[in-house]
C-alpha cells in the first residue's frame, strides 16, 4: 500500500536514485536540500514498505504553483503514483492559496505530457531550447482550477458527488445527473431514431444537427427532472468516443463551455467503458473481475474487465457489427430501421432452424467473430428463394439469422469466461435488448455458475446515466480533462 | 482501358486487393460498387494486408470512415447510409481524398459527382454464391495507369483472362 507523507531529509538518498533513472539532467543533492522545509515550498514522497517510490514538489507564488520536480520510480509507472502525487500536491498547493498549477515538461516525454492532459493541464506556449543539457524545448502547461478539482474528488470519496454527464456519440442526445456514481437522479433521452427511420441508419449530418438542437433543452431537463441547479454540481462529465466525429464534437463542445463557464471539472468518459458501467447502475455489488460483450450498430467486443477501469480486448468483430448486421439484412428483407427489434419480432414466429445459415468462426480458436458471411449468406438464399419463385417465409429467415448470430456469440462469451475464470458476465450495447441473445446467454452461463447482469434496456441503450457512472470512478482515480481535449473517434477501450 | 478479372472465392477477392496494394500511391481514390454481400470489404480487407495494416479491416458503415496506418495511410469510407452529398462535407471528405494516403469508397458510385476527376471505379457483380465479376472504370490517366498495373499482376496471377 502506498502512503503520501511531506519529504524529509532522510529521504533524499532513494530520491535521487529514482531521480537519476528519470531525467537526462537530474537535480543534485544539494537542490533538493535547499528545497525541503521553505515556506513556499511543498515536497511529497509516495512510500511503500519503506521504500520511496516517487515524489513531486510544488513551489506557491501568489495563487500559481508551479509543479518543479515530478517522478516515479521506473518499474512503479502505470500505477496511479504519478497522478496521486499531482492531487496531492495541488492540495497542499491549494492550501497555500494557489489556484491553478502550472508546469514546464521535455516535449518529447509524452507520458508526462498525457498524464498532465489528463489532470486537467492546457497547453499555454513552449520554451524553446529550455533543457540546456539536450537543447530540447519545454512545454509549458497549466492546469485548469484546481480546488474545484479536489472538491469533486472528495465528494465523489464520500460518495456524495453530483455528476451532470452529456452523451452524444451516435443518435442519442442525452444527460443524466447522478449522486454518488449510482443514484440516478435524471436521465433525459431525446431520441433521434424518428428522423433517422426515414433514413435506413444514423446520418451523420442530421446527428450532429439533431445533436445541437436538443442538447440545451435535454441539459435543462436533465437538472431540471433532478431538482438540482448547475451551482449544486461538482463535475461534468462528456463521452469522448468512440462514436461520429461530428456528434461527438458536439457533446464536448457544450461541455466544454459548460465547464469553463462555472469552472467545473470536466470527465471525459470512453463510450463503450460506459456501458460496461451500465451493469454496476443495475447491481452496484457487481465488481471485476467481469467479461462484458458489447453489441451495438457499431460494435461488437468481448472485453475482459480485470478491475474497473483496466480492460482487455479479447475479440471483435473481423467485419461486421452485430447490430449493422441485424440492420442490413433487415433492409434486404424490406422491414423498418432499427433492424435488430423488427427481426426479433418476426423471429418470434419463426422456426430458427428452418435455414441452416453459417456460423462464421465457431471453431477458429480465438473470440473473434466474422458477420459479412452470414449477412452474404442471407442475400443468397433470398435470392435463390426469388429466383425459384416461392415466397419468403420472413419469420423463419429472420429466426434462422437471428439464432446464427447468437450461437456464436454465445459460445465465444461463454469461452471468454470460462478462460478468464469470472464468475460474472455484462451484456451490453444496444443488441443487448434482443430477448433471444439475452435468454440464450443467460441459460448458457447458469450452466457453469457465471451470473449474468443485462441493464434494463433504458440502460443498455445509448444513455447519459452509464457516461456519469464511469465519470464517478475516473473522478476517484483523478482523471479529468483539460479544455484542449478533443473528441477521440476510434478511441480504445485498452489503450 | 477498362478491364475485368473474376474471383471464385472471398480469399481470391482479398488476394486481388492485396496485389492491388503495392501499385497505390498517395493521392489514389478507389471507388467500389456492388450491391450488399458483393465483397466489397473482403477487397478493402486485401488492400489493407498488402499495405502492411495490422489491425481488422471492420466494415465502416457505422462510422463512415474508419483510417487504417500502414505503408500509406488507408481511408477507408463507406456512403451506404448517406443521402445526400452535403453531408459528405460533415465527413471532411473533399479534404482526405487530396491527403496523403489512399482513399477507398464503398458505394462509391453512391455520388458520382463528388469523385474526384481521376478515379478508378471498381464494379463488383455477383455471378453466383462464391463467385464475383470486378470491372474497372478508369476516369483518368492516373486511374488508368493504376488498372493497368493491377490487371498486369493479376493476370500473371491468373486471375484475369
Amino acid at each position: 500500500m502506498t502512503v503520501f507523507r511531506d519529504m524529509r531529509e532522510t529521504d533524499l538518498g532513494h530520491v535521487l536514485e529514482v531521480e537519476r533513472v528519470s531525467f537526462a539532467a537530474p537535480w543534485s543533492e544539494s537542490l533538493f536540500r535547499d528545497e525541503i522545509g521553505r515556506p513556499d515550498r511543498r515536497w511529497v514522497v509516495a512510500e511503500d514498505a519503506g521504500d520511496v517510490v516517487g515524489y513531486g514538489g510544488v513551489m506557491v507564488v501568489g495563487d500559481e504553483a508551479h509543479l518543479m520536480n515530478l517522478a516515479v520510480d521506473a518499474d512503479r509507472r502505470r500505477g496511479g503514483i504519478a497522478r496521486a502525487l499531482v492531487w496531492r500536491l495541488a492540495g497542499e498547493a491549494a492550501a497555500l492559496g494557489a489556484a491553478r498549477m502550472t508546469l514546464e515538461v521535455a516535449e518529447s516525454n509524452f507520458a508526462a505530457i498525457e498524464l498532465y492532459r489528463t489532470c486537467g493541464f492546457d497547453g499555454a506556449g513552449r520554451r524553446v531550447g529550455y533543457y540546456p543539457e539536450t537543447g530540447e524545448d519545454a512545454v509549458v502547461l497549466w492546469s485548469r482550477p484546481i480546488a474545484p478539482a479536489l472538491r469533486a474528488m472528495n465528494a465523489a470519496r464520500s460518495g456524495e458527488d453530483l455528476i451532470l454527464a452529456i452523451e452524444t456519440s451516435c443518435d442519442e442526445t442525452a444527460a443524466s445527473v447522478l449522486r454518488g456514481g449510482s443514484e440516478a437522479l435524471s436521465a433525459v433521452i431525446a431520441s433521434q431514431v424518428d428522423f433517422h427511420a426515414r433514413f435506413g441508419g444514423v446520418v451523420p449530418e442530421i446527428a450532429s444537427r439533431k445533436h445541437t438542437e436538443a442538447l440545451v433543452a435535454v441539459v435543462d431537463e436533465a437538472l431540471a427532472e433532478a431538482g438540482v441547479g448547475l451551482d449544486d454540481l461538482h463535475a461534468l462529465a462528456v463521452t469522448q468516443g468512440p462514436g461520429l466525429v461530428g456528434a461527438l464534437v458536439v457533446g464536448l463542445a457544450y461541455a466544454k463551455g459548460l465547464a469553463l463557464a462555472r469552472g467545473l471539472p470536466l470527465v471525459g468518459v470512453n463510450h463503450l467503458e460506459g456501458h460496461i458501467y451500465a451493469a454496476r447502475l443495475l447491481e452496484p455489488t457487481l465488481q471485476p473481475p467481469l467479461i462484458a460483450l458489447l453489441v451495438s450498430g457499431g460494435h461488437t467486443l468481448i472485453v475482459h474487465a480485470s478491475e474497473w477501469g483496466r480492460y482487455e480486448l479479447l475479440g471483435r468483430t473481423l467485419d461486421d457489427a452485430a447490430g449493422e448486421a441485424f440492420d442490413k439484412v433487415a433492409k434486404l428483407l424490406g422491414l423498418g430501421y432499427p433492424g435488430g427489434p423488427a427481426i426479433s419480432r418476426l423471429a418470434a414466429d419463426g422456426d430458427p432452424q428452418a435455414i441452416p445459415f453459417p456460423r462464421a468462426m465457431l471453431r477458429s480458436g480465438n473470440l473473434d467473430v466474422s458477420l459479412s458471411g452470414l449477412k452474404t449468406a442471407v442475400i443468397q438464399y433470398v435470392d435463390a428463394e426469388r429466383g425459384a419463385g416461392r415466397e419468403l417465409r420472413l419469420p423463419d429467415i429472420a429466426a434462422s439469422f437471428q439464432a446464427a448470430v447468437i450461437e456464436v456469440q454465445v459460445a465465444k462469451t461463454l469461452r471468454a469466461a470460462t478462460d478468464h475464470k469470472v464468475r460474472s458476465v455484462v451484456l451490453a450495447g444496444g443488441v443487448a435488448a434482443n430477448p433471444a441473445l439475452r435468454e440464450g446467454l443467460r441459460v448458457a452461463l447458469a450452466g457453469h455458475g457465471i451470473s449474468l447482469s443485462v441493464p434494463p434496456m433504458g440502460l443498455c441503450t445509448d444513455n447519459a446515466s452509464m457516461i456519469a457512472a464511469a465519470a464517478h470512478d475516473r473522478l476517484l482515480t483523478g482523471h479529468v480533462l483539460g479544455l484542449e481535449a478533443d473528441s477521440v473517434p476510434n478511441m480504445r477501450l485498452d489503450g | 482501358m477498362t478491364g475485368s478479372f473474376e474471383t471464385a472465392s472471398a480469399e481470391s477477392t482479398r488476394r486481388a486487393g492485396k496485389s492491388l496494394a503495392r501499385f497505390l500511391r498517395p493521392g489514389d481514390v478507389v471507388a467500389l460498387a456492388g450491391d450488399l454481400g458483393a465483397g466489397k470489404t473482403q477487397l478493402v480487407g486485401g488492400v489493407a494486408t498488402g499495405l502492411g495494416v495490422d489491425e481488422p479491416v471492420t466494415s465502416p458503415t457505422f462510422n463512415l470512415l474508419l483510417v487504417h496506418p500502414g505503408a500509406l495511410p488507408l481511408y477507408h469510407f463507406d456512403l451506404y447510409r448517406l443521402e445526400r452529398e452535403a453531408e459528405l462535407e460533415d465527413l471532411a471528405f473533399y479534404e482526405t481524398l487530396e491527403g496523403d494516403g489512399v482513399s477507398v469508397i464503398e458505394w462509391g458510385d453512391r455520388f458520382p459527382r463528388a469523385l474526384p476527376a481521376d478515379h478508378l471505379l471498381v464494379t463488383i457483380r455477383r455471378r453466383g454464391p462464391e463467385d464475383r465479376v470486378f470491372e474497372l472504370l478508369p476516369s483518368g490517366s492516373r486511374s488508368a495507369e493504376l488498372a493497368r498495373e493491377w490487371m498486369g499482376a493479376l493476370a500473371a496471377q491468373g486471375n484475369a483472362p
